[in-house]
């Protein structure tokens, strides 16, 4: 039997602030809320409050620095009959979709060739998070001068080399390409953190199973796909769902590379949200912008983390 | 006298709590200290000019200044959030309507504009548009922009072309100048710039977004049609596709690296292609803005200074306003360092001497006063400054040259723009 068992088993009177006190932080009814409660705080004043007041905001006709009155879902009905939302609406799916699809597949090659026994590992490792370290908006500044139309190194290198013809691409001027920007952009800074999280999954598969599926006579291929690519599910669906969360609300790389341009091809809600709420001041609709997607995502969220749960039992 | 610890904590904790119950700073925390928010001018001498006279200004009267700068584009976001906040710079610096769409949120300088009118004349007429808010001037004009035709000189004299007279001359022109390589630059895109040019066509060819009673959207008419066309031609024949990528730097750096042989632009791209000295730089000119078929017009950019509501440190901003567009030296110095990017917004100085300090900046003379700002002939108002903010002219054209019909654009944005001026 334990201690503490015998202490609520006989509870000692103490009187005495101090043993007061003492017996109160005992008390894991009293100490586990105490440790706590500074990162509850910490989510009510950073997370819950602005939360609350996008929601307050999505629900009113506020506008910036004007009174406001209580119009319910309004703001939410209204945007279907824009085709800015509209097309912002199928954009951020585009961009989402292809993103994470091509940062999941190239994630995992990664991983496996960081896996992999290279010399200079350790730099190599570090170099691969580079992009994910460096601040966005700066390392997109630097892709914006490379699509810029008149000094992009890509467009001068193509038809140097005699891969384009002169001018070259526009990058950022036409939707199709101007989308592929954003999305490539977006796969670049988001890979390293799909490369260095599978790859710690893929250090955690027990190397016996390798040795136990060679031995059976399975080759590299079966190998990854019946004991490398079950055991990573879990790691897989978690990241997955990161950054699809993560690419649902970018913001930094279309804001300085097409700010949504051109003709509202690239918008995505963040984007939108920011013309609408703050360059328009109708911050109402800005915030109904802005939370259009939450169900969804809430929806996801759940999905996902009963898959991994699924998984874990 | 040495103190304990606990002493010292009881004083401190005695005065900080007299601090808070009456919210008067003690004696020596009591210097005054305002702040002043602008745009990073396309003339960047004018911005470092601003910061020295900032400087003087605090040895002069005792107020300290900070005077914060930031992008064009981010400006409007940047005034909302402070709006919104209730908390930030005390003056502010706006362009064109922004006063009218922040009216309830600045405070009435009609005093201060009194004062300048009668040392420097009226206010120019974009100036009046731009500030004065339903009889009240709620900015002080500071200075104006106007834009003008913007020209490789000497590639036009090395073609044989002539300066072009109307919008339909430049096409002509300009079909000669892609062929050199040189094509003209008028941006088609969600920026400033893209508007300033759509406005001044659509006002040549008669057209307008919202009438004169300030209610009525009349984008959709014969005469946008025109300017449509208009459009589509020069985009095919004399631009090139980046000019739907491109932000209000763009068309500067085009004609200031030596790509665009024509721009619409005020002086700035001139003066920072001189001042870094640039090679192109001996080659551009200016010419006058051009004509269509009801006119010659063009787009003027004032901006004006006001100081927010709930500033706590309103006596102090009207004091710096005061020395800077107040003291005739200080604002014949302020405009000296634009190099006739930042003109007088004043009628009597309108022969200032800045346009005599270049030749090529000769033409300037006399142009812009009778200029007009976005929306015209529609009396300024905030549905004005939304239907720019949210770039919808810039986006009808764009629509138009990549494969819309020019009906469906026009009928987008006559549906975009009635939103707008029915909204409450």
């Amino acid at each position: 039997m334990a201690i503490s068992d015998l202490e609520l088993a006989h509870p000692v009177r103490r009187t005495g602030f101090r043993p007061r006190l003492r017996e109160m932080l005992d008390r894991e009814s009293f100490l586990g809320p105490l440790f706590i409660s500074p990162a509850l705080l910490l989510i009510a004043l950073l997370v819950a409050y602005p939360f609350g007041m996008a929601i307050y905001l999505a629900l009113s006709n506020a506008f910036i620095g004007r009174p406001s009155t209580f119009i319910g879902l309004r703001n939410f009905i209204n945007l279907w009959d824009n085709d800015t939302f509209r097309q912002t609406f199928q954009n951020a799916f585009v961009f989402t979709g292809i993103s994470v699809a091509f940062k999941l597949v190239l994630g995992v090659s990664l991983a496996l060739l960081l896996n992999e026994a290279l010399w200079f590992k350790r730099l190599i490792r570090g170099a691969v998070l580079l992009p994910w370290v460096i601040p966005t908006a700066l390392s997109t500044l630097g892709w914006w001068w490379m699509f810029n139309s008149l000094y992009s190194v890509v467009n001068w290198t193509g038809i140097a080399m005699g891969l384009l013809d002169p001018p070259g691409p526009n990058w950022l001027g036409q939707k199709y390409y101007a989308m592929a920007a954003v999305v490539l952009v977006n796969i670049w800074r988001g890979l390293p953190f799909f490369a260095i999280t599978i790859l710690a999954g893929l250090v955690a598969i027990p190397k016996d199973l390798y040795e136990a599926a060679e031995t059976d006579g399975a080759g590299a291929g079966r190998r990854f796909w019946y004991v490398t690519l079950p055991l990573l599910k879990p790691v897989l669906a978690i990241v997955v769902l990161f950054s699809t969360i993560f690419t649902f609300s970018e913001f930094n790389i279309v804001y300085v590379l097409t700010h949504g341009g051109p003709i509202n091809a690239t918008h995505l809600f963040a984007t939108l949200s920011r013309q609408i709420g703050l360059e328009s001041g109708r911050i109402g609709e800005g915030a109904a912008i802005s939370l259009y997607l939450f169900p969804v995502l809430m929806f996801v969220v759940w999905a996902q983390l009963r898959f991994v749960r699924r998984q874990a039992n | 006298m040495r103190q304990s610890r606990r002493q010292f904590l009881a004083t401190a904790t005695t005065g900080l709590a007299g601090i808070l119950a009456t919210k008067i700073p003690p004696a020596i925390g009591q210097q005054r200290e305002i702040s002043y928010l602008c745009w990073a001018n396309f003339a960047p001498a004018s911005d470092k000019k601003l910061g020295e006279i900032g400087q003087r200004f605090t040895k002069d009267t005792g107020i300290k200044i900070r005077i914060d700068h930031i992008a064009a584009p981010q400006q409007a976001a940047k005034y909302a959030s402070e709006v919104q906040t209730q908390a930030g710079h005390d003056l502010i610096e706006m362009r064109m309507h922004v006063p009218w769409l922040y009216e309830p949120q600045l405070i009435d300088l009609s005093d201060i504009v009194a004062d300048l009118e009668k040392k420097y004349g009226k206010v120019i007429g974009s100036g009046y548009e731009a500030a004065h808010v339903k009889g009240v001037w709620r900015a002080v004009p500071q200075y104006h922009a106007v834009f003008v035709s913007a020209y490789r000189e000497d590639l036009f004299k090395k073609a044989g072309l002539k300066a072009p007279q109307t919008w339909e001359d430049l096409y002509k022109v300009g079909i000669e100048l892609k062929k050199m390589g040189n094509p003209i630059g008028i941006p088609i895109s969600q920026n400033f710039d893209s508007i300033s040019t759509g406005s001044a066509i659509m006002w040549c060819y008669g057209a307008k977004e919202v009438d004169t009673d300030g209610k009525t959207v009349k984008i959709n008419a014969p005469q946008t049609v025109e300017v449509i066309e208009w459009y589509k031609k020069v985009y095919r024949d004399c631009m090139e596709a980046e000019v739907l990528s491109w932000s209000d730097a763009s068309n500067n750096e085009s004609l200031q690296q030596g790509k665009a042989g024509w721009i619409h632009n005020p002086v700035s791209a001139y003066i920072v292609a001189r001042d870094q000295k640039l090679i192109t730089a001996d080659g551009i000119n200016h010419h006058q803005s051009l004509s269509g078929p009801a006119g010659r017009h063009d787009t003027d950019a004032p901006r004006s200074i006001g100081i927010w509501k709930f500033s706590k440190n309103i006596e102090p901003a009207k004091e710096w306003i005061r020395y800077l567009l107040g003291k005739r030296e200080v604002y014949d110095e302020y405009i000296m360092s634009g190099s006739a990017f930042n003109l007088p917004a004043y009628t009597k100085l309108q022969d200032h001497p800045v346009l005599k300090t270049d030749p090529k900046l000769a033409v300037l003379k006399g142009e812009g006063v009778n200029y007009h700002t976005y929306g015209w002939p529609a009396p300024a108002s905030d549905k004005v400054q939304l239907i720019t903010n949210s770039f919808i002219l810039p986006n009808m054209l764009a629509k138009a040259v990549t494969g819309t019909s020019t009906k469906d654009s026009i009928a987008w944005a006559e549906n975009e723009m009635k939103k707008i001026v029915a909204a409450g």
